[in-house]
């Protein structure tokens, strides 16, 4: 008898099991928008009756599970369109593909808001940002070219090099410890013009994500952020272009269906003209005597992409970038060119495996270099440096029920090096010198994470990457876990919490402050280890009022290995470059607040940052005493605001101010009297420890107003923006001005120096611009 | 419409371009300032043993430069026993102000007695100032370096060139130095001034040191090349890129090299080479 009750009882709880996991159902789709069938990142699906929701990945994929509902409503949000609802019977599996139409009453507050920003308390995703191209365009910019990455160093934690400068440094790391990734191929040069802009044209671009912590284990190999660009896939509804006519550059980007509804493409360029018009000057000057010929200079980039939908589960995309600077100058004794630029290329697959399963196999393709040669009479000098990758990677997205969101993958680079290949020689070939290096690595990469949601309150995420680089006959293996955990105290405050541990095995040689194309990436060795940099992050966002978000965070990172360089370190064509390098580490902490506010007529953020970091314990610099790199900048505000006044009128104002940068001065001077001829130097600078001096603090105020016309065959805008409103003269960098006096002594003239007086130089005074731009 | 927002976009113009004037002068206070001592003291066989001894000052001091009489007070140092030693010999550095007329170099500290054209001694170098602290440094002499040959080219505007051809030896690490003078060697300044390293060469045994088309006939030039020794070359690149980084957005300055030791805070460089000097008549 007993038996046969153990029996029954057991056949109850596996006939209420079963029936539990039988009663699960799932959800899943794309989201795309209906006017251009773009796929839609980050829409929010709720079914109410599950009590549970998600958002679309990066690819405008979503899926959710939840128990057997016959009459379940889902509704389907996303900023700047209208919601989307459905009722739906969800007794099985479905397969939910929605097309959102964008709301084009601008002026009415979108019901969404609350569910936007509801998200974002709910995730347990913290230390993000993001920018929209539509956001960018709204700005006040440089020159009037419409700029993503200076858009995005106006958020808080987020900052430039120096005055105009497109390097970013995060979170007190260095400009080489950001991943970017266009359409996920790595972007190692993200910048035109010495890095007054970027190579990122917003026309293209479809959304742009930047992690300064907490970061997802799908990424590795930088330590200090991930900056995720993504281009639009191409309107596969009907044909239409946008461009644009500016001071400096102008634009074109036309996109349409190959296929209506199955297949797209999207084409956009951009090039700068002045060089057309100094052209136009030599050449009606070259047979002037002693005519100095201007140097021509020049950028470009193009942005292509094609995609094609094989069926309901399969999907492809291709995409490439290819994008110039070239400088060129030439006289009787020169002819001196100088090029850099990036190249990319992705080849991407989607595949929906079930409705729980979804992958993305992507093939991408890297190469940045630069090209300097001059040629004499007879002579001839070419130098050049080099990274290319080839990379391979899959990423698995598995929902096996409504509490889990499993993500694994992995990922595979090659990596190929130029490193400061110097040719030189006469042209018969009796005289010829050089350097080089060309190492290869590999760079591997595994993870796995999930995203758990204990209940309605309480989510974790955690995960691992396990990574590897291989240079020759040396293995660098590294454990990065991955955590982060939320807490939503109510429906407007969540708590967040967050730690990582990333690897960095390549590094950018360079000691400039600045961007310069001459910067050369070079791989971890025998000799030089892996970067590695270990971040808590804790924090809080909390829903306001009216649409407004407030987010605050504590963070602080160690860095390991880092790496610098011993003084007058010679970097430029030095095969035995790692003698120069310099072994330390860091810290960076700091703390962040946003507050912000994406709905109604006023848009816009304030943020600050307060922030420090330090780098040291290097053997041959300072004695090992740590110091302030250049960009450890202790305030940092912005804010920044767009007002649609109307249908015809949007403007915006941009403030920042932040802490100055550090510069190293020289404290003392001595006389330098060499070994031969008359001249000396009296004024040879000794400099002391690094960076010691703050240059004053910056700030600026920058307006714009846009101004929207309608024509019968599309829109046009006039976009004004004055930079540096208030004409202040921040500082760019110091010098020392010498003035000199001849004096005779014994019958020969010395020249002896009379007055040293340091000068300050200002880059930007005011300067207005005017852009045209269309879309049709 | 368009013609009112043009006309704005012109005056906003004509602001800017009359804001420039982007450049000011400034006054900062920099961090506190110590003294240092400086010292050149080059071995070159055949001349004289002899130094210059010389300090610092905050960057920003005032200078009276008014005459060469001011200018030495403000830097010289003196009142130091100077001796170099090389094998059992001791040689005694006096503190007193010479001219070398030939090089038109000043020194305050100098001897009767030559530098030997000795290639394997080490030379030691003591110092101590007038407090008590001292300054040592140890140094060999480099052996010179052949001048293979000049050859001089023309180009069509009849401009000329030169091409200086020297011998290297692939298994030793050298380091050189080359000035380029022209038409006289008191009180120029090089045309050319330039360190080599041998590793550029990659195993050629052949260096070339050239020259734009920038000479003309009846020019004289004057080729300077120093085989240095590291210590040498790492001051003066260290001395070349502060002088050239200082102000520049660009450029990363750096700490003077020094191989001084001691008890005080010293710079500069004790090191010897001998000049080889190849004197070229353009025709």
């Amino acid at each position: 008898m007993n038996h046969i009750r153990v029996g029954h009882f057991l056949a109850v709880i596996f006939i209420f099991f079963t029936h539990y996991l039988n009663a699960q159902v799932s959800l899943s789709g794309t989201v795309t928008d209906a006017a251009s069938g773009e796929t839609l990142i980050g829409t929010a699906i709720e079914v109410l009756e599950w009590n549970t929701g998600t958002l679309t990945n990066e690819y405008g994929f979503y899926t959710l599970s939840g128990p057997s509902v016959e009459n379940a409503t889902i509704v389907i949000s996303y900023i700047g369109y209208k919601p989307y609802s459905i009722k739906l019977n969800l007794s099985k599996n479905e397969r939910l593909d929605v097309k959102l139409n964008p709301d084009s009453e601008q002026l009415e507050e979108v019901v969404v808001t609350a569910n936007s920003y509801k998200d974002r308390i709910n995730s347990t995703e913290m230390s993000t940002t993001s920018v929209t191209p539509l956001e960018a365009k709204k700005i006040p910019a440089l020159l009037g070219e419409v700029d993503i990455i200076k858009t995005l160093q106006l958020k808080p934690g987020i900052s430039s090099g120096s005055e105009g400068n497109s390097g970013i440094f995060v979170r007190g790391g260095n400009q080489d410890q950001n991943l970017i990734v266009l359409d996920e191929a790595i972007v190692y040069n993200a910048s035109h013009l010495f890095g007054f802009f970027s190579v990122f044209n917003s026309d293209a671009i479809k959304d742009v994500k930047v992690y300064k912590g907490g970061f997802p284990s799908q990424y590795g190999g930088r330590l200090s952020s991930v900056i995720d660009v993504k281009l639009k896939e191409g309107n596969n509804q009907k044909f239409s272009g946008t461009g644009g006519i500016g001071l400096i550059s102008s634009r074109l980007t036309l996109e349409g269906p190959i296929q209506k509804e199955k297949s797209s493409f999207i084409v956009s360029g951009r090039r700068t003209y002045v060089d057309l018009i100094t052209n136009g000057i030599n050449s009606a000057n070259k047979n002037k005597e002693n005519y100095n010929q201007i140097p021509a200079y020049h950028f470009y980039d193009l942005n292509t992409k094609i995609n094609f939908e094989l069926g309901k589960k399969d999907r492809l995309f291709m995409s490439g970038y290819f994008g110039r600077d070239a400088f060129a100058f030439t006289n009787g004794n020169f002819d001196f060119n100088f090029y850099w630029g990036n190249a990319t290329g992705t080849a991407r697959w989607n595949h929906i495996f079930n409705d729980k399963l979804f992958s993305n196999t992507t093939f991408t393709y890297s190469d940045y270099k630069y090209n300097i040669n001059n040629k004499l009479t007879g002579f001839s000098f070419d130098l050049k440096s080099r990274i290319q990758d080839a990379n391979i990677k899959s990423d698995f997205y598995y929902s096996p029920n409504s509490q889990h969101l499993i993500r694994a993958g992995f990922s595979a680079t090659h990596h190929k090096f130029t490193v400061g290949r110097l040719q030189a020689g006469s042209d018969d070939g009796t005289i010829k010198f050089g350097s080089g290096l060309y190492p290869e690595g590999a760079e591997l990469g595994l993870y796995a994470m999930d995203d758990y949601s204990f209940d309605q309150n309480l989510k974790i995420n955690w995960g691992i990457r396990l990574s590897s680089f291989i240079h020759k006959d040396k293995t660098y293996f590294n454990f990065e876990p991955r955590a982060g955990a939320k807490y939503s105290l109510n429906e407007r405050v969540s708590l967040k919490a967050s730690y990582a541990k990333m690897v960095q095995y390549i590094h950018l040689i360079s000691n400039s402050g600045v961007t310069l194309p001459t910067d050369i990436w070079y791989p971890s060795t025998q000799n030089v280890a892996p970067e590695i940099s270990h971040q808590v992050a804790a924090g809080y966002n909390y829903i306001l009022g009216d649409g407004y978000l407030l987010g605050h965070e504590f963070y602080y990172k160690w860095l390991k290995n880092q790496i610098d360089f011993k003084d007058n370190a010679r970097l430029f064509a030095n095969d035995n470059v790692e003698e120069e390098f310099a072994f330390g580490d860091g810290y960076s902490y700091g703390t962040e607040v946003e507050l912000e506010k994406n709905t109604g007529k006023l848009t816009g953020w304030i943020g600050y940052t307060l922030a420090l970091v330090k780098r040291g314990n290097f053997p041959n610099i300072m004695s090992g005493r740590y110091f302030s790199p250049r960009y450890d900048r202790r305030h940092n505000l912005t804010v920044v605001a767009m007002y649609q006044l109307n249908k015809k009128w949007n403007l915006s104002a941009t403030f920042v101010y932040g802490s100055g940068d550090l510069t190293w001065l020289p404290i003392g001077k001595f006389s330098f009297q060499d070994i031969d001829g008359t001249q000396i130097n009296f004024i040879t600078p000794s400099y002391g420890d690094r960076n010691t001096f703050r240059m004053p603090s910056y700030n600026r105020l920058d307006i714009g107003f846009v101004r929207t016309f309608k024509h019968k065959w599309g829109e046009s805008d006039l976009t004004f923006s004055a930079y540096n409103v208030y004409n202040r003269r921040n500082v760019y960098f110091y010098y020392t001005d010498i003035e000199f006096k001849d004096i005779m002594q014994g019958g020969v003239t010395i020249q002896v120096p009379s007055k040293v007086a340091l000068k300050q130089v200002s880059l930007f005074p005011i300067i207005p611009s005017i852009t045209w731009n269309f879309k049709f | 419409m368009f013609k009112k927002l043009a006309v704005l976009f012109y005056i906003g113009s004509i602001i800017g371009f009359y804001s420039c004037n982007l450049e000011k002068s400034v006054n900062v206070e920099l961090p506190p300032y110590e003294s240092q001592k400086i010292l050149e003291c080059y071995l070159e066989p055949g001349k004289p043993f002899r130094a210059l001894l010389t300090k610092s000052s905050p960057y920003f001091s005032e200078l009276d430069f008014s005459d060469l009489t001011r200018i030495l007070a403000t830097i010289l140092e003196d009142s130091a026993k100077v001796q170099i030693k090389y094998g059992n010999q001791t040689v005694v550095l006096t503190n007193t102000l010479s001219l070398d007329q030939i090089n038109e170099k000043v020194y305050n500290y100098s001897s009767t007695e030559l530098v030997p054209a000795d290639y394997s001694s080490e030379f030691e170098l003591e110092i101590i100032l007038q407090d008590g602290k001292k300054i040592t440094s140890k140094t060999k002499i480099s052996p010179p370096v052949a001048i293979d040959s000049v050859r001089v080219e023309y180009n069509q505007e009849m401009k000329a060139r030169a091409l200086t051809y020297i011998s290297d030896n692939p298994n030793t690490k050298d380091y050189y130095r080359r000035m380029l003078n022209l038409n006289s060697l008191k009180d120029s300044i090089p045309k050319q001034d330039f360190l080599a390293d041998d590793q550029i060469l990659q195993g050629s045994t052949r260096l070339v040191f050239g020259s734009g088309f920038q000479f003309k006939k009846n020019d004289t030039l004057y080729n300077s090349i120093l085989r240095i020794n590291k210590d040498y070359f790492d001051f003066l690149s260290s001395v070349k890129n502060a002088v050239s980084n200082n102000g520049n957005p660009f450029g990363q300055p750096g700490v003077i090299f020094s191989n001084l030791q001691g008890t005080t805070n010293a710079l500069g460089i004790f090191t010897g080479f001998t000049t080889v000097r190849d004197t070229t008549y353009i025709r």
